[in-house]
């Protein structure tokens, strides 16, 4: 029942109990972890979706047929897209590593917040045919909405719960994430399953191209003398619950922080003052109830577009003053949108959990005008609160921080 | 729960500013199209590259954000909000085999536009964010207005809805069967026993607080389903009234989803079932056509209905003894797989 529990409130710690992912450097948890650590960059020229720009800009691509993904997950029915073939990848990742059996699931109050961009988009022509009357009808025709990924996974499940799907551009699956730690917080449910997901797309490849902001070379974060951003795709789901209620269960982290901020500066840039940036970490912090000193690292949003990294490191500067360690996994897997959020939250969780941080790539000089120097190595190091931000078109900003135990 | 105070609509009817929905507009070709204002304050250089969603949504927040200078934060629920734009930017994409674009399209297309431009327009920097999930896409922007009153309950948020037909859903949603292939007026859109309903769209806007001083209305409890079985729906519903409805009290109004599409008409039949036998039912699709969104619209008209105390004939499916209304429930659904009832008290 979504009616507010006034005892539940802001008594509990939520607490991270299962984590599953899936992107171009690895198809689980196991295997991401290993290549972070190898320094792995996933960023190719595309051998799966057909596109124009397939041999003159590289992605973030998942070497995986669509029609392998139906096969492996057993996910033969119609009108299934690649976007909610990975989100069900990840998902079933998630559920099994928590050890949620089929009654948790199909609980009233076990919820599930997904985010998405692309949603079925990723068919371009289908969608395409289907909204300009070509013919009789696709299988796809309930499958283009952001919806239909977390609907699709709704009915897989036979979940009874809330469902709900965010889209705040590339910042949508940390506000899932927010969301679903509200939630249990609220007492209106007493698990969410969070996270996020998009396939690339003809869609999002040209879009973000007429926006000038795809590069033609391997992303550089924080470099000097970085191009612009490379379009990935992925998934990510985490498994939340309140610290009481996992008792003897392998607990990962704590969702200790979360702000969402908005920049209202340009629909599709960032201020240079970078307030919107600057308010969700500073948010984070307070809901977090910690200093700025306290953060070891951050998982920067770190897109490698030029307005990004610069404003990033300006709203990185204003809040701590001397910056703590930080990098952009992005380097890794390029930019995966609704699923970056919650991709780079498994990441942060990992950061915490093996205390070890992993290299930012391609990164050659500092931005003149900040100075800053991603962490360009793997390394061990104490860490107990891990940032992770994700700031997106409209302004939308927000920052998650997970600790440890 | 929380308070409504402010409540502005732009819809198919004469809902916006001065409001009279006695008189009904009709479909042209089964299609209800939001009657546009001229949206004076907007800049002229801003509004012309607003995607349609956009426009209408920031057209139907003005009056709240003019009237109320502190607003904590942007809580929007649109299942796919630009649509137009979405597809003029993928028909340039195949039409022009991935050339040279231009971004606008895109841009605009983004569902979390409307919540971004409210934003920029205002210069606030609060809480922002866009819930599309489909069917119950304003149903989770409540969820989410509700908690966000309970975790700061000194804060106004503006709580608002927009979907808006383009030719390119309404040909994806008619090749899926669900409009009407007969034209129907709204006199007749309860009563051709056919599948299908008509297409339709609106922008609505609310201010919510946590104060019920002067407030319209008190939004009381909400509650979401995903599925297909009416005996489920009838369960949930009894378990909601009994745990949210205050004791002693009844629903005096059910405010119906009801559609014209016969496939769906045994879960609206379940729900009038469930409740007592002496109420009154209203409806409200032959004024809005269907979208994901249209349960906003009832809930802009059960706080009319709430203010005025008077419900336009032409929308009552069965009138009660009792003429005052304070107790209201909204039930809807999309597309037969998801459910909501939204409980609304007169605040006294």
């Amino acid at each position: 029942m979504n009616k507010i529990e006034q005892n539940n409130f802001k008594l509990s710690r939520i607490v991270v109990t299962g984590i599953g992912v899936i992107s171009a450097i690895g198809n689980t948890v196991a295997e991401n972890r290993t290549a972070l650590q190898e320094g792995k960059c996933g960023i190719t020229a595309l051998s799966l979706l057909s596109s124009k720009y397939a041999g003159i800009m590289p992605f973030g691509e998942i070497k995986i047929p669509t029609e392998e993904l139906k096969k492996r997950l057993n996910a033969t029915e119609p009108g299934v897209t690649r976007t909610s073939l990975l989100a069900l990848h990840a998902f079933n990742e998630a559920i099994n590593d928590s050890k949620l059996n089929s009654e948790e699931i199909t609980s009233f109050d076990t919820a599930l917040i997904g985010a998405s961009t692309v949603g079925g988009m990723c068919l371009t022509d289908e969608l395409y045919n289907d909204a300009n009357k070509k013919d009789g009808g696709s299988e796809y025709l309930s499958s283009y909405d952001c919806a239909s990924v977390n609907i699709y996974l709704q009915e897989r499940y036979k979940m009874n719960g809330l469902v709900n799907t965010i889209n705040t551009a590339c910042s949508s699956s940390a506000n899932a994430i927010m969301y679903g730690s509200r939630l249990i917080k609220s007492g209106i449910a007493k698990r969410a399953i969070v996270g996020g997901v998009d396939s690339l797309a003809k869609f999002t490849i040209n879009g973000f191209n007429a926006l000038h902001i795809l590069s033609s070379d391997i992303c550089t974060p924080f470099d000097e003398q970085r191009k612009g951003l490379n379009l990935g795709e992925g998934a990510a789901f985490l498994i939340l619950e309140k610290e009481e209620d996992a008792v003897g269960k392998n607990i990962y982290a704590v969702v200790s922080g979360y702000c969402n901020s908005n920049d209202s500066f340009h629909p599709s840039s960032l201020s240079d003052e970078g307030d919107g940036p600057y308010l969700a970490m500073k948010g984070a912090l307070k809901k977090a109830d910690l200093t700025a000193d306290k953060i070891s690292f951050i998982n920067a949003h770190g897109t490698a577009t030029e307005n990004n990294d610069a404003v990033e490191s300006t709203a990185m500067l204003r809040l701590f003053g001397s910056v703590p360690a930080f990098a952009s996994t992005k380097s890794n897997i390029g930019h995966t949108l609704a699923a970056a959020g919650a991709i780079e939250a498994v990441y942060s969780i990992l950061n915490l959990t093996h205390q070890e941080i992993y290299p930012s790539l391609h990164y050659k000089q500092p931005i003149a005008t900040t100075g800053l120097v991603p962490i360009q190595t793997y390394q061990k190091m104490p860490l107990q609160h891990v940032m992770s931000n994700s700031f997106g078109f409209a302004g939308n900003c927000s920052s998650l921080i997970f600790s440890t135990i | 729960m929380l308070y409504i105070h402010q409540s502005t609509c732009i819809s198919p009817q004469q809902t916006f500013l001065d409001i009279n929905i006695n008189v009904l507009h009709e479909p042209v070709e089964n299609k209800l199209k939001v009657i546009e204002p001229t949206y004076e304050d907007i800049p002229p250089g801003i509004l012309r590259r607003m995607a349609k969603a956009v426009r209408i949504g920031v057209g139907a927040a003005l009056p709240i954000i003019k009237e109320f200078s502190r607003i904590d934060g942007f809580i929007i629920g649109t299942s796919n909000a630009g649509m137009e734009d979405c597809i003029k930017f993928l028909n340039q994409i195949i039409q022009y085999e991935e050339g040279i674009l231009t971004p606008s399209n895109f841009v605009q297309s983004t569902p979390n536009a409307l919540a971004g431009q409210l934003g920029l327009l205002t210069k606030n920097k609060n809480y922002n964010i866009t819930h599309v999930h489909r069917g119950l896409a304003f149903e989770n922007a409540i969820v989410d207005a509700m908690m966000m009153l309970h975790e700061h309950p000194e804060n106004n948020y503006l709580l608002s809805a927009v979907d808006e037909t383009s030719a390119y859903n309404y040909n994806i949603d008619r090749l899926s069967g669900c409009y009407k292939n007969e034209i129907i007026t709204c006199e007749k859109f309860y009563q051709t026993n056919s599948t299908g309903s008509i297409s339709g769209e609106s922008a609505v806007a609310f201010l919510v607080n946590g104060d019920k001083t002067n407030a319209t209305a008190q939004l009381l409890a909400i509650h979401t389903l995903h599925t297909e079985d009416e005996v489920l729906i009838e369960k949930q519903l009894s378990y909601f009234m009994e745990k949210n409805l205050p004791a002693r009290q009844k629903i005096d109004l059910l405010i119906s989803g009801e559609n014209g599409d016969n496939r769906l008409l045994k879960y609206y039949t379940a729900v009038e079932n469930t409740l007592e036998d002496n109420i009154t039912i209203a409806r409200f699709k032959h004024m809005t056509g269907e979208y994901a969104t249209a349960s906003a619209f009832a809930v802009w008209f059960a706080c009319q209905i709430l203010q005025t105390q008077n419900i336009p004939l032409h929308s009552l499916k069965k009138k009660s003894s009792q003429s005052n209304v304070k107790n209201i429930l909204v039930y809807n659904n999309y597309k037969g797989s998801q459910h909501s009832f939204i409980l609304i008290a007169k605040e006294n």
